[in-house]
């Protein structure tokens, strides 16, 4: 598969049986069932720990008291107390479902048209396009809200204050953040790259010929659209669609940032505030109840989701390959088209970019040539005088690297286990894993707060705790290396054998060599999730174990506003070498440049 | 009738400007089999795409039963789905979200006006009858073996029975077993249609057991064409020879010549044969030899004729119906066939009977060893 290969393939019983078919039972000796068993351990705890906690925890009471704290007993009181509120069914449920469909219609349509026209154009400057697109990828969710915030608050927002000084009105408006609009606004803009990558995938997994194929049957370059490229694109496109409802569903912090603010509350932030309430005790047993169906959506949705995905895959297997992409010449839509591209520039990477630097050295005030001479680095220099910032960027680092390194670990282990041997518990790994890509933030956050805090091994509170919570996305990893394992033919293993080899040395010499370039990408991948990270730590917050992107918000909460875009472009700055090895990566794989 | 006039094509790559045809000229008559063979990378899939009307000539003219469809010069270009063609995909390009059925009925249902539903149908149940595929109407076309594909990929070709039958190498996706049975099915089938075809192929087997005309392409341009026996027997040059059926090759030096015929002696003194000399090579001239193993008969003894040439046995590989036999004319690789009764040792001295009426006589450039 020449094409990026996507962390979220399908569970595809076929495939796996195919290439088990050999029925090779390996001699994996002592060591090898040892690492098998401690890498499924890890899997189940890492997924399955925290849920268990989370389902018990709905049901158990009073609600104040952690699930095994002496006291606690079995009740409905949680449900009760939360499904017989009236305040659910008339704004949070609602609000949440205004927020995930218009978000995911801005996200989806803004993605599609871009997609289409890097992909199936003949748009110039197309690989530079393609970079700029994906660069917000990189750039933690709470830095873009906050950037929004900055251009469209209603008194100081710069699009506000621009608008205003042509119109002359009054003091504030006429546009405001604080709102709905604004909130589907700033989070379909900002999944844009992510939904972005994985329709221009799918576009390009298409075989041209089987659009010449209609051409040459008579059939109109429209009607080709409509009976072929379009049907055979559509579980290719439906799948980042439903992914897409999924991240926007679990989506923290725009509606922290942004909807809290305008009193606009949707599942995932009423959990957090069940949990960090103005003046009670959190209340566990609440949060928890909130939870249920909210998992049960995400778990609803990534059954779609699979299917749709092996529909699609289906249909790349019996195509094959094309390798004469047809491009629609724009003609006289080129112009458009780059005002789109451009204008969908301008809003999702360069203005979020530049009003982040420009407020980190002159204040958050519009710029004219006056405020020019008001430059300083003044919040740079309390930053870097800060050993909080330093611990915060050192706890980022830790967190983000370790995790990544533990769930490459095990996704190697799990991969190896589905597609090498016999055992029964197989399938079930395969299914957890896959699993975990439903698992809301928020309800990994929650799961891991009662867990850590029930455990007696004292770590809440430590960086260690977040290395664990996060180490639940085993998704990305096990699919990634398992699409990598089965490129390689199981005889390779076996000719090491056959020369003598013991089991862990043909892993070791024969096997990780072969899926270095899939391990890397895992790594990468699960490296800037974690970075991105604000949910869980937001948590699991302490001042032990914060994080950049939480410091970066507690500031901007505090109305230290340049030390926040300080924070922010630091995170940037972090975060742009790692770009520069992603795009080597992918447009590597891809045969771009 | 299909009429190929100047073909050119070329591409704007970043390395520069690629010149995949250079001038293709061909007529293929109505209902007549004609074969573009040729190296992989010579340009075949160009030409054919550009009949097919899926790619823009940069110069020439195409004409279809009389209507020109393509003249860069005249600013004519028909697109493909004006155009009344069937083609097969290398990839054999079966649409994945519909059935066999719905496959094959496409060309039909996208006609404009539609025929009748019923009709539709029926015509295109028949062309699956035709592939033998009409038990599997229904089935999938996710769920189909490589053969069937292909054989759904002709039905859908030629349901609304175009004018011209378009075949881009069908039979190059097949493994080797089937891939020599549904040659003999698609021959069948393309006789039984009587369509005019053009067929690319690199595979010079297809080529010579399917085809009315050969044109065996080199680089962008059509070496020779002409009927299979034809190119077989009188290669128009080396690269023909050497592409069409492993031939052998040895230099020698034209030592007499009546002006028909002259004599040729081989390098190093191995031999000579008698041979008709084509225009423009006179005494003293070098020339390549060219003939084929099956004509190469071997003795063990001279014969006097003066036809011969002195070899050694070099190897020998038992085949079955016949040996392979490999000998050394000096330090030239020579093969031959050999009957399995023959007996012979490697390391033995031979000599090789050569049939002037079957070898082929071209100025030496330097030797090139196809
Ligand atoms: N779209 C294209 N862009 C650039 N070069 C091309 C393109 N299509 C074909 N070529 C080049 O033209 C030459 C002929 O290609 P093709 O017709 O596919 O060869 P064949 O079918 O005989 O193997 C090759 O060198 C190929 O690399
Ligand atoms: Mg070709």
């Amino acid at each position: 598969m020449s094409q990026i290969t996507l962390p979220t393939g399908a569970v595809l019983r076929a495939r796996i049986k195919k290439a088990n078919s050999a029925e090779k039972r390996a001699d994996i000796g002592w060591l090898g069932w040892i690492i098998i068993a401690l890498g499924s351990a890890a899997a189940l705890f890492f997924i399955l720990g925290p849920l268990i906690m989370l389902l018990t925890t709905a049901f158990r009471g009073p609600q104040d008291l952690l699930p095994f704290e002496d006291g606690a007993q079995w009740t409905l009181a949680n449900l009760a107390a939360v499904y017989l509120d009236k305040s659910l069914y008339t704004s949070v449920l609602p609000n949440t479902l205004i927020f995930t469909a218009g978000s995911v219609t801005v996200t989806f349509v803004v993605a599609f048209i871009l997609a289409w026209l890097v992909e199936r154009t003949d748009l110039p400057m197309r690989n530079g396009i393609y970079t700029i697109i994906l660069f917000p990828l990189l750039v933690p969710g709470i830095v873009l809200s906050i950037t929004w915030i900055f251009l469209l608050a209603p008194n100081t927002g710069w699009i506000n204050v621009i608008i205003r000084s042509f119109l002359r009105l009054g003091e504030s408006g006429p546009l405001n953040i604080f709102s709905m609009g604004g909130m589907i606004l700033a989070q379909g803009i900002g999944l844009v790259p992510f939904v972005f990558l994985l329709l221009s995938a799918a576009l390009r997994s298409m075989n041209p010929s089987l659009e010449e194929a209609s051409n040459a049957s008579g059939a109109s370059p429209f009607t080709t659209i409509r009976k072929v490229t379009l049907p055979v694109l559509l579980p290719g496109l439906l799948a980042p669609l439903i992914l897409a409802t999924l991240i926007t569903l679990e989506q923290f912090e725009t509606p922290l940032v942004i909807g809290f603010p305008a009193r606009i509350n949707v599942f995932s932030t009423r959990i957090f505030f069940e949990l960090n309430p103005d003046t009670d005790l959190p209340a566990y047993g609440r949060a928890a109840a909130v939870a249920l169906p909210f998992l049960i959506c995400g778990i609803a949705l990534l059954m779609i989701y699979n299917h749709l995905i092996r529909r699609a895959e289906s249909f790349v297997t019996v195509t094959g390959k094309g390798f004469r992409p047809m491009r629609f010449p724009l003609g006289r839509w080129r112009i458009p088209a780059i005002a789109f591209v451009a204008v969908y520039a301008l809003f999702g990477a360069v203005l979020p970019g530049f009003v982040l630097v420009w407020a980190s050295l002159f204040g958050y005030a519009l710029p004219t040539f006056d405020t020019l001479s008001t430059i300083s680095f003044a919040g740079y220099i309390d930053l870097f005088n800060n050993p909080k910032f330093w611990l915060a960027a050192r706890n980022t680092f830790i967190v983000a690297g370790a995790s990544a390194i533990i769930v490459t670990s095990i996704g190697v282990i799990l991969a190896w286990t589905i597609l090498r041997t016999q055992l029964a518990v197989r399938w079930l790994l395969d299914f957890i894993s896959f699993l975990s890509l439903g698992i809301p933030a928020v309800i990994a956050g929650l799961a891991s707060m009662l867990l850590y805090l029930s455990l007696p091994i004292g770590i809440y509170g430590t960086v260690l705790v977040l290395v664990l919570a996060y180490s639940y996305r085993m998704a990305v990893s096990t699919r990634l290396t398992r699409a990598a394992l089965m490129q390689v033919h199981a005889e390779l293993e076996e000719a090491s054998a056959a020369s003598g080899a013991q089991w862990f040395t043909t892993i070791r010499r024969v096997v990780l060599p072969l899926l270095t370039p899939s391990l890397v990408a895992s790594f990468t991948l699960l490296f800037i999730i974690g970075f991105r990270e604000f949910t869980i730590p937001t948590i699991l917050q302490s001042p032990d174990n914060s994080v950049l992107s939480v410091m970066m918000w507690q500031a901007f909460q505090a109305g230290k506003t340049t030390q926040a875009a300080a924070v922010g472009t630091m995170i940037v700055l972090f975060v742009i070498p790692i770009i520069f090895g992603l795009r080597r990566l992918v447009l590597a794989r891809d045969g771009r440049d | 009738m299909l009429k190929v006039e100047g073909l050119e094509r070329s591409y704007a790559t970043p390395d520069g400007l690629v010149q995949a045809v250079k001038g293709v000229s061909f007529e293929i008559p109505s209902g007549s089999f004609y074969t573009l063979l040729g190296p992989s990378g010579c340009g075949k899939t160009t030409t054919l795409r550009c009949v097919a009307g899926l790619e823009q000539p940069t110069a020439g003219r195409i004409t279809i039963d009389g209507t020109v469809v393509a003249q860069p010069d005249e600013d004519i270009f028909v697109p493909a789905y004006k155009r009344d063609i069937g083609m097969v995909f290398q990839s054999y390009a079966i649409w994945p979200h519909m059935n066999v059925l719905e496959n094959v009925s496409y060309p039909l249902v996208v006609r404009k006006p539609r025929p009748p539903r019923d009709e539709i149908k029926d015509r295109a149940m028949e062309a699956l009858r035709l592939v033998g595929m009409d038990a599997l109407a229904n089935r999938s076309a996710t769920k189909l073996s490589g053969g069937q594909q292909q054989r759904v990929a002709f039905a859908r070709a030629i349901v609304r029975n175009p004018k011209i039958l378009l075949l881009d190498e069908p039979l190059s996706n097949l493994d080797a077993k089937l891939r020599e049975q549904m040659r003999y099915e698609l021959q069948e089938l393309v006789a039984r249609v009587a369509i005019t075809t053009l067929y690319v192929t690199h595979d010079q087997s297809e080529a010579l057991a399917m085809s009315d005309t050969i044109a065996v392409i080199s680089e962008g341009l059509i070496s020779q064409a002409g009927p299979p026996r034809a190119v077989y027997d009188r290669p128009a040059n080396e690269f023909v020879a050497g592409f069409l059926g492993g031939a052998n090759f040895l230099t020698a030096t034209v030592t007499e010549d009546d002006g028909n015929n002259g004599l040729a002696v081989f390098d190093g003194g191995a031999g000579s044969v008698r041979v008709a000399l084509p225009a423009g090579i006179h005494t003293g001239d070098r020339v390549n030899i060219v003939f084929r193993p099956e004509d190469a008969a071997l003795h063990f003894a001279a014969n006097g004729t003066g036809n011969q040439v002195h070899a050694s046995i070099s190897r020998l590989s038992f085949q079955g119906g016949l040996t392979e036999c490999h000998l050394k004319v000096g330090a030239t690789l020579v093969r031959s066939m050999l009957h399995p009764s023959v007996e012979a040792k490697v390391g033995t001295e031979a000599w090789i009977d050569l049939n002037p009426a079957r070898c082929t006589v071209y100025p030496a450039r330097e030797t090139s060893r196809l």
